[in-house]
């Protein structure tokens, strides 16, 4: 506050003694004291006057004066650290150095003029002599003193008062301020929890197609298996040669699947042949490489060998679905441990895990979001990085899926991981062949609440990209988007390297 | 005397391997054919077309490299050779947009979830193609054997011929 501002109304209630009862009305004692300064010497050698800005009485000092302020106004002043705060104004009929002058004590507060003032300067002699000369206007001197002294007595309880109340309000404030973020710190949960879920759906939606394909092929192959199973049991016994069987289902179990129009080729040629096989045994034979088959065509042609031509072409069917079995179960493990792996909620503690890893599980849990983009990694290095595995599958979720969006789930998508020996950090790019990322909105799709997806969209809040840069920026990384060289958006992070 | 085929669009082996050991009891009258994609299962439409034979029944998986079940489903029903076959979706996922878009655009017959039951299966199958040859063919009762008996004798009544 400056401590030169001119006295306005406004500041007038501040003058101290402002409140004064009447008799000891200070206008009145001013204009009297006035009216004798031409009459007596010793008053005229009291009055002094100070320029606008002059110290009176120093803080910490000293005083032996007290003065009566007869025109202008003084600003008392308390030094803070670096500043000082003006706490009063005083007018005309105010009395300044009164208590340091009285009690001897060292000054409280600075006073200075705030404007032009005289008035009159005492010392302890001269004050005595002014008492003993002017015992009326002494009289009224003791009355405002007193009422003086009163004045500060009442300001000082009020003060007490006011600092209750402000502490009140600010304790009010504080527990106001505590809720309003408590407030925003659960719409902030909920909100990422929100966006939480929307990638959940989407990955569950996705997992619900890669695990119910598996499971099918699974399901049915064993139910064909025990079906089969017992019959071959009993037929076997009448083969010339019981290796056969164990021949045709290795054989079965090592098939691989051709292409179904040469496929459809070589069965029709068959049917040629042998009009009076059924289809299913024709179709299963079409598999067959030319030397499996050569070993089922004694078995051909007569009805007596007909039980035996089954059971070899059960014996070839069961080494398919078992080895249908095998591949489905590993198949689902492998979903499973990657979801696993990829929802780790890791503990307080991050941990060092290869980058590679988390990528490659990611794309896995995603595959059904791939069917028809081209994807290629290029991934040599290891690249370890200290931290919450889960968290940064997250990152690599959020990335891939928007990708996927913006290229309407075909085309092309690059992902490189290598380690940077030199700054010590891992460079991870993702690039799609989208239509790139607008420059003018570069900046603003990491901001919470950005998204090109309309209202009602299927995915997210568009705050995806917001986590994202939140959970990389917690890794100490960093995250930026630029322009593919030849098309789409390219987003690079990078990750402080592991030692 | 043409035959009138059923076809298996699915990119997965060891489904289209399960999926054809199911369906082998129709087999003695309906020949199956199977295809990895959309581009094969067009192959394979083509090809059966040129033997002149018919296609009564699609069965196809929703999602797949390359176009979907759906797109599949949707261009038969715009060509007139395939407009009839019935179409079944068998599938593991399918969002609801897709689904509703089966519907109206391909007249999607039947939706079957994986993994799907056998015998629900073989019986959306039988009704699915009861359907076909009462719709589309002449002689019925070599199929009163396989299909559904029932409709297929009230059809005969009906028509009035044998």
């Amino acid at each position: 506050m400056s401590e030169r501002k001119k006295p306005s109304k406004e500041q007038r209630p501040n003058v101290i003694g402002a409140s004064a009862r009447p008799m000891y009305d200070k206008s009145t004692f001013v204009s009297t004291i006035k009216d004798e300064i031409p009459n007596s010497l010793l008053l005229k050698s009291l009055k002094k006057d100070y320029k606008e800005g002059e110290v009176m009485l120093r803080e910490k000092e000293i005083n032996d004066k007290l003065y009566i302020i007869l025109e202008g106004y003084v600003a008392q002043v308390k030094q803070d650290e670096d500043s000082g705060t003006q706490i009063g104004l005083h007018g005309p009929g105010d009395f300044i150095g009164l208590l340091s002058f009285q009690t001897g004590e060292p000054v409280f507060t600075t006073a200075k003029a705030s404007t032009h003032v005289s008035g009159l300067c005492f010392d302890h002699h001269s004050f005595e002599v002014f008492m003993n000369e002017y015992p009326q206007i002494s009289k009224i001197l003791q009355g405002l003193i007193f009422s003086n002294l009163a004045d500060r007595y009442r300001k000082v309880v009020m003060l007490h008062v006011e600092v209750a109340n402000l502490s009140r309000q600010l304790e009010e404030e504080r527990n106001h301020l505590k809720q309003t973020i408590k407030e925003l710190e659960r719409t902030r949960n909920a909100l990422i929890s929100q966006e939480k879920m929307a990638t959940l759906g989407e990955l569950t939606a996705g997992l619900a197609h890669e695990i119910n394909n598996p499971a099918s092929a699974l399901l049915r192959s064993v139910e064909y298996l025990s079906e089969n199973l017992p019959a071959m049991a009993e037929n076997a016994s009448a083969l010339p040669d019981t290796g056969l069987v164990r021949f045709f289902f290795e054989t079965g179990f090592k098939r691989e699947f051709a292409d179904t129009t040469v496929q459809r080729q070589r069965m029709k040629e068959l049917n040629a042949s042998y009009p009076e096989l059924s289809r299913s045994m024709l179709r299963t034979m079409a598999e067959m490489e030319p030397g499996v088959f050569e070993k089922l065509t004694s078995f051909i042609g007569s009805s007596k060998n007909q039980p035996l031509l089954q059971l070899l072409i059960d014996a070839y069917q069961s080494g398919v679905f078992l080895n249908s079995i095998k591949l489905s179960t590993a198949r689902i493990e492998y979903l499973v441990k990657s979801l696993k792996s990829y929802s780790r909620q890791g503990g307080k503690d991050p941990e060092v895990s290869d980058v590679r890893q988390g990528i490659m599980e990611t794309l896995q849990i995603i595959g059904n979001r791939l069917k028809d983009i081209k994807v290629e990694t290029e991934m040599e290095e290891a690249c370890p990085v200290n931290c919450f595995v889960g968290e940064l599958n997250q990152v690599w979720t959020n990335i891939i899926i928007n990708a996927c969006d913006a290229m309407d789930d075909k085309g092309k998508l690059v992902v490189s991981c290598k380690p940077d020996k030199e700054s010590s950090r891992v460079i991870i790019t993702i690039a799609d062949t989208g239509p790139g990322v607008p420059d003018k909105i570069k900046q603003k799709i990491f901001d919470s609440s950005f998204t090109t997806k309309t209202a009602g969209g299927d995915f997210g809040l568009g705050i995806g990209l917001a986590i994202t840069k939140n959970v990389i920026e917690k890794h100490h990384g960093t995250i930026e988007v630029k322009d593919h060289p030849q098309t789409g958006a390219l987003f690079i992070i990078t990750l402080p390297l592991a030692s | 005397m043409s035959d009138i085929y059923i076809i298996c669009v699915e990119d997965e082996p060891q489904v289209l391997d399960v999926i054809i050991r199911d369906l082998a009891v129709f087999e003695e009258i309906f020949p199956i054919e199977l295809a990895h994609s959309a581009d094969e299962a067009r192959e394979l439409i083509k090809e059966i077309k040129q033997e002149g034979h018919k296609i009564g029944l699609a069965l196809c998986d929703h999602i797949m490299p390359g176009d979907k079940g759906i797109d599949l489903m949707i261009e038969m029903q715009k060509d007139p050779f395939t407009e009839k076959t019935r179409k079944v979706l068998v599938t593991g996922q399918a969002g609801l947009e897709d689904t509703i878009e089966a519907v109206n655009n391909a007249k999607l017959n039947r939706y079957i979830a994986k993994p799907w039951n056998p015998r629900e299966l073989v019986e959306v199958v039988k009704e699915e193609l009861t359907q076909y040859v009462i719709q589309e063919e002449k002689e019925l009762l070599r199929f009163t054997s396989l299909l559904d008996q029932e409709k297929i004798q009230e059809a005969i009544r009906t028509k009035g011929y044998v």
